[in-house]
């Protein structure tokens, strides 16, 4: 991380901090609602070691089921790209899997995986998977066919045309879909542990809503938005790290 | 019949087949994966209790809905015309919508009680946000060009809004509007699960402590049908306002 990124992360979360802060004490605001932030990281601070478990469990079930998700995406996309018939014969039940509310399917893949991992992970799966192979899909669809032209003239056969121009121009793209369906699987991994897990954010929540704590359930808040940006950032660093040449386009 | 209706036909058909072969042919217990043919005896037997459930979540689905769209366009329309103001709450509402809205439904249910509002609430609040993010993304993404010529033949700011930005940035509120629908559907029944009397959640909910997998299932299948149905009525909306995409 370099000298300039610092503050331009810290900025924002001071900024909301203070309003926070300000908003519960300028307005009175009931802690019913809103507690203030100092008693809400208290909390956080006071036990912490649980919630550190909590971020490492969910952060865990999110990020094995994102992985999932991207591989079979990126696998779908190309098998699409080249299988014109397979794409009419099954994106469309792709497309009709996305309007299964997933959510209530977990009761269902809890009894299948029992109360594992796996089951959280595949729920992030399920909300991942879609929008990679969509953006997979258009990406390598969207290379200049006078790219592959030049490619074939000088003997590339489809391997190397994959490996060698449609993935990396698809690239740009899958990323985007990473970042967007990041938040969801780590949704799918929360409401994962609604369904009888003891560990992690989701439970935490439950929990918090069970004993009516206001302040634990922000704190459980706080703990989700942890995640999301660990997971914002795994996927930020794999961007710079594989889109290498974004930035010179 | 065209190519692709055919093929998509086709692919649904063979899906449905080998599910229905799968669990038939391997004996597959139905409180692991009832058979397709299975789920809808139980659908049908069941549909006085159902249906209810399903009206019940259909209009916490659609009024959250609607009420979030008008929000999140006019929030947007605001912060693009107000350039300070959006540079002060900009990060806020980011840094809101990191989290994932399901962590939020608690505080939902503890604040509005476990009746229909809690869930209009989440499912405004959510879908708003949707909306919110798509519109303002379009507005802003406007030709400056435009606006100079606009604006030099004396337009104001509404009327760049009105002649320039809102007609170009319809593509982008109709993919969130779009992408909202299932979201609505997904966001009322999981926030009826949590806690509510009524509804396909609920009745998930309490179908899964009665360990009676196979209406479970059923409230599945209403479900989907209701998202995909909301799903397409939008699309078609769709291609009549943004005609010329």
């Amino acid at each position: 991380m370099s000298w300039r990124t610092l503050p331009r992360l810290a900025a924002p979360l001071l900024l909301i901090a203070l309003l926070w802060e300000g908003a519960v004490l300028g307005f009175g605001i009931s802690p019913f609602y809103l507690p203030p932030l100092r008693q809400v990281l208290g909390a956080i601070a006071a036990l912490w070691p649980a919630y550190q478990s909590a971020f490492l469990v969910t952060l865990a079930e999110a990020t094995a089921g994102f992985a999932m998700g991207a591989l079979v995406g990126i696998a779908g996309g190309i098998a699409f790209a080249h299988l014109p018939r397979l794409r009419r014969m099954v994106l469309p039940l792709f497309v009709v899997s996305q309007t299964v509310p997933v959510i209530a399917f977990g009761a269902i893949v809890v009894l299948w995986f029992g109360n594992t991992l796996a089951a959280k992970a595949a729920i992030a799966f399920y909300l991942t998977f879609f929008p990679v192979t969509v953006n997979t899909l258009a990406g390598i669809e969207a290379v200049d066919p006078r790219q592959v032209a030049l490619l074939r003239s000088f003997g590339a056969g489809s391997r190397e045309l994959l490996w060698k121009l449609r993935l990396p121009a698809a690239l740009p793209r899958i990323f985007t879909a990473l970042r967007l369906s990041a938040p969801l699987a780590l949704a799918g991994a929360i409401v994962g542990e609604w369904f009888g897990a003891t560990q992690g954010v989701g439970a935490m929540l439950l929990a918090a809503l069970f004993n009516e704590q206001v302040v634990a359930i922000w704190a459980a808040i706080l703990a989700a938005a942890a995640v999301g940006s660990a997971l914002f950032a795994l996927v930020a660093l794999a961007e710079r790290a594989l889109v290498f040449w974004r930035e010179e386009l | 019949m065209s190519g692709a209706l055919r093929d998509g036909l086709l692919g649904a058909a063979l899906f449905l087949l080998l599910w229905e072969g799968v669990v038939r042919l391997f004996g597959v217990p139905p409180w692991i994966l009832p058979p397709p043919s299975g789920i809808l005896v139980t659908t049908w037997a069941a549909r006085a209790s159902l249906l209810p459930a399903m009206l019940a979540t259909g209009q916490e689905a659609l009024a959250g809905y609607a009420i979030g769209a008008v929000l999140g366009i006019l929030l947007a329309m605001l912060l693009a015309l107000a350039a300070p103001l959006r540079r002060l709450l900009l990060p806020v509402i980011i840094a809101v919508n990191a989290v994932p809205v399901a962590a939020y439904a608690p505080l939902a249910l503890l604040w509005f009680g476990t009746g229909p509002l809690s869930k209009i609430v989440m499912v405004a609040f959510v879908v708003g946000f949707t909306v919110f993010l798509n519109t303002l993304d379009g507005l802003l993404r406007v030709d400056p060009a435009g606006i100079a010529l606009l604006r030099s033949f004396g337009a104001s700011r509404l009327g760049v809004m009105r002649r320039l930005r809102l007609p170009a940035a319809l593509p982008d509120i109709a993919i969130g509007l779009r992408v909202s629908t299932v979201r609505s559907m997904i966001v009322a029944i999981v926030t009826e699960m949590l806690g509510s009397q009524s509804g396909l959640g609920w009745t998930i909910y309490e179908a899964v402590l009665q360990i009676d997998f196979l209406r479970v299932w059923a409230a599945i299948l209403l479900a989907s049908l209701l998202s995909l149905a909301f799903f397409g009525a939008v699309g078609v909306l769709e291609r009549r306002v943004v005609f010329w995409r």
